[in-house]
């Protein structure tokens, strides 16, 4: 069995309320986040959301993923690549 | 942001609620059903049916995974919690507060059992990874758009050898409940907003049935309010000139095949159960997925007993007609006395994505009636 923490540290984990009383996860609702490093390896990627909040968001519905591109996160998982910001 | 600032332009939604209003036909009445909860959020935040003439009605679906979860599941879950020392539950916030028949996961967890709020799959099973002397299990909810995600984490436990990682699965599907709406004599619909992101995943070819079977236009639209009135306007312009189509607002993100290898992963974890109960909507056959056989050793229904006893919604509550777009939140007996968000009886009134919690919270009860206390 692995026991070894998330080489990233800063996902989201254990959450106390759903954001701003509007549960991303159980209403088909998926938020833009901006990708920070991606561990291809793994198929994970560090993504940010505007405000800055890291998640670690599963990469392997999208294709090629690389910094600075955005996606589509429902429930930790990239559903879209929306491409690279202008 | 990008594709969220360009969609939420005053001016546009403007011309393009005067662009409904010139197209509906006087003394035609226009009855739309949005299919998806996150529509229902999006029209009562944005104001959007404020926006429409008043011939065109907009009715709200059962596309809120929460707000269908019948209570006997909920203490199926609280039963492995609880009856369990070594179990971890895990899930998504909006399941915390839904009642069971004697209690929600949060009284449980005020009872002493270790149920604990993820934002992800993956979340709960890096849980386990840090625990490994528990069990965690997730209880798995939503439609096709959080399936994947499920299978995904269930697929990298398995590849990691993740041996304290189980999964109770309420994953549903989006057109069984659809079909069934369309066969029930209760409602009369003149067309359909398709859900977003379930689409993103399925594609839109699932939904050519609608047109072909019952006649009716579908449209599949994206969560913005312009996305939510350029949708309205399609589906008018079809009904207009007598058409009835499937067609695709929210390209942006939907192609129309929908995502290949989120398809894959559902197909190599899941399999559909013979039949599953939908509250408001009775039992559904292939409405719903369980964990296939390749998958069975992170079935948590096969590792530990639960009840599995249906139980029935308290009477004063009118979910399921909310559910199926019959009656309007605020024409339930108890909505906004009895059952409010705080105590909610209903589950429509506990996700932010229902129809009676989305019509509460943006204070649009006001326009139901006078206020009432009834017993429940």
């Amino acid at each position: 069995m692995t026991t070894s923490p998330q080489p990233w540290g800063e996902g989201i984990g254990e959450s106390d309320d759903c954001e701003e009383g509007h549960c991303i996860t159980c209403g088909d609702v998926a938020e833009p986040l901006r990708v920070v490093n991606v561990d291809r390896e793994r198929m994970l990627a560090l993504c940010e959301n505007e405000g800055g909040a890291r998640e670690t968001v599963e990469i392997a519905l999208v294709g090629e993923v690389d910094e600075g591109h955005e996606l589509l996160v429902h429930a930790g998982t990239a559903i879209a690549h929306l491409g690279v910001p202008a | 942001m990008k594709f969220v600032d360009e969609f939420r332009d005053a001016e546009l939604g403007q011309v393009l609620a005067g662009e409904i209003l010139n197209a509906v036909e006087p003394g035609r009445h226009y009855k739309l059903m949005e299919v998806c909860g996150g529509h229902t959020h999006s029209i009562y935040k944005y104001g959007i049916d404020d926006l429409l003439p008043e011939n065109v009605e907009l009715v709200h679906g059962p596309g809120c995974p929460v707000c269908v979860m019948p209570m006997g599941r909920i203490d199926d879950g609280i039963a492995v919690a609880a009856r369990n020392e070594e179990v971890i539950l895990t899930c998504f916030g909006d399941m915390m507060r839904v009642p069971g028949s004697e209690q929600t996961f949060l009284d449980a967890k005020a009872g002493g059992a270790d149920i604990r709020m993820v934002y992800s799959p993956l979340d709960a099973l890096r849980i386990a990874k840090a625990n490994p002397d528990r069990v965690v299990v997730f209880f798995a909810i939503g439609f096709e758009t959080t399936a994947p995600s499920t299978a995904l984490t269930l697929m990298r436990a398995k590849a990691e050898g993740v041996e304290n990682f189980l999964c109770i699965c309420n994953h549903v599907t989006i057109v069984p409940p659809l079909r069934a709406l369309l066969d029930s004599p209760d409602l009369r619909l003149d067309g359909f907003i398709g859900p977003g992101h379930v689409s993103t995943i399925v594609g839109v070819r699932p939904f050519e049935f609608i047109p072909a079977e019952y006649g009716k236009p579908l449209v599949t639209a994206g969560f913005e309010p312009l996305d939510i009135l350029q949708a309205i306007r399609m589906i008018v312009a079809q009904l207009s000139t007598g058409e009835s189509k499937v067609e695709n607002q929210y390209k942006r993100v939907v192609p129309y095949e929908g995502n290949p290898a989120a398809l894959r992963a559902m197909a190599e974890v899941f399999e559909l159960r013979p039949h599953f109960e939908w509250r408001g909507l009775g039992f559904i056959s292939q409405s719903a997925l369980k964990l296939s056989e390749a998958y069975a050793d992170l079935d948590a229904e096969l590792r530990y007993e639960v009840p599995g006893v249906r139980v029935a919604d308290p009477k004063a509550c009118q979910c399921g007609e909310v559910l199926k777009g019959v009656i309007k939140p605020w024409e339930c007996k108890v909505f906004g006395t009895a059952c409010t968000p705080e105590h909610a009886i209903g589950t429509c009134m506990v996700s932010p994505e229902g129809a009676c919690a989305a019509y509460y919270n943006y204070g649009r009860y006001q326009r139901g009636r006078p206020a009432e206390e009834v017993a429940v």
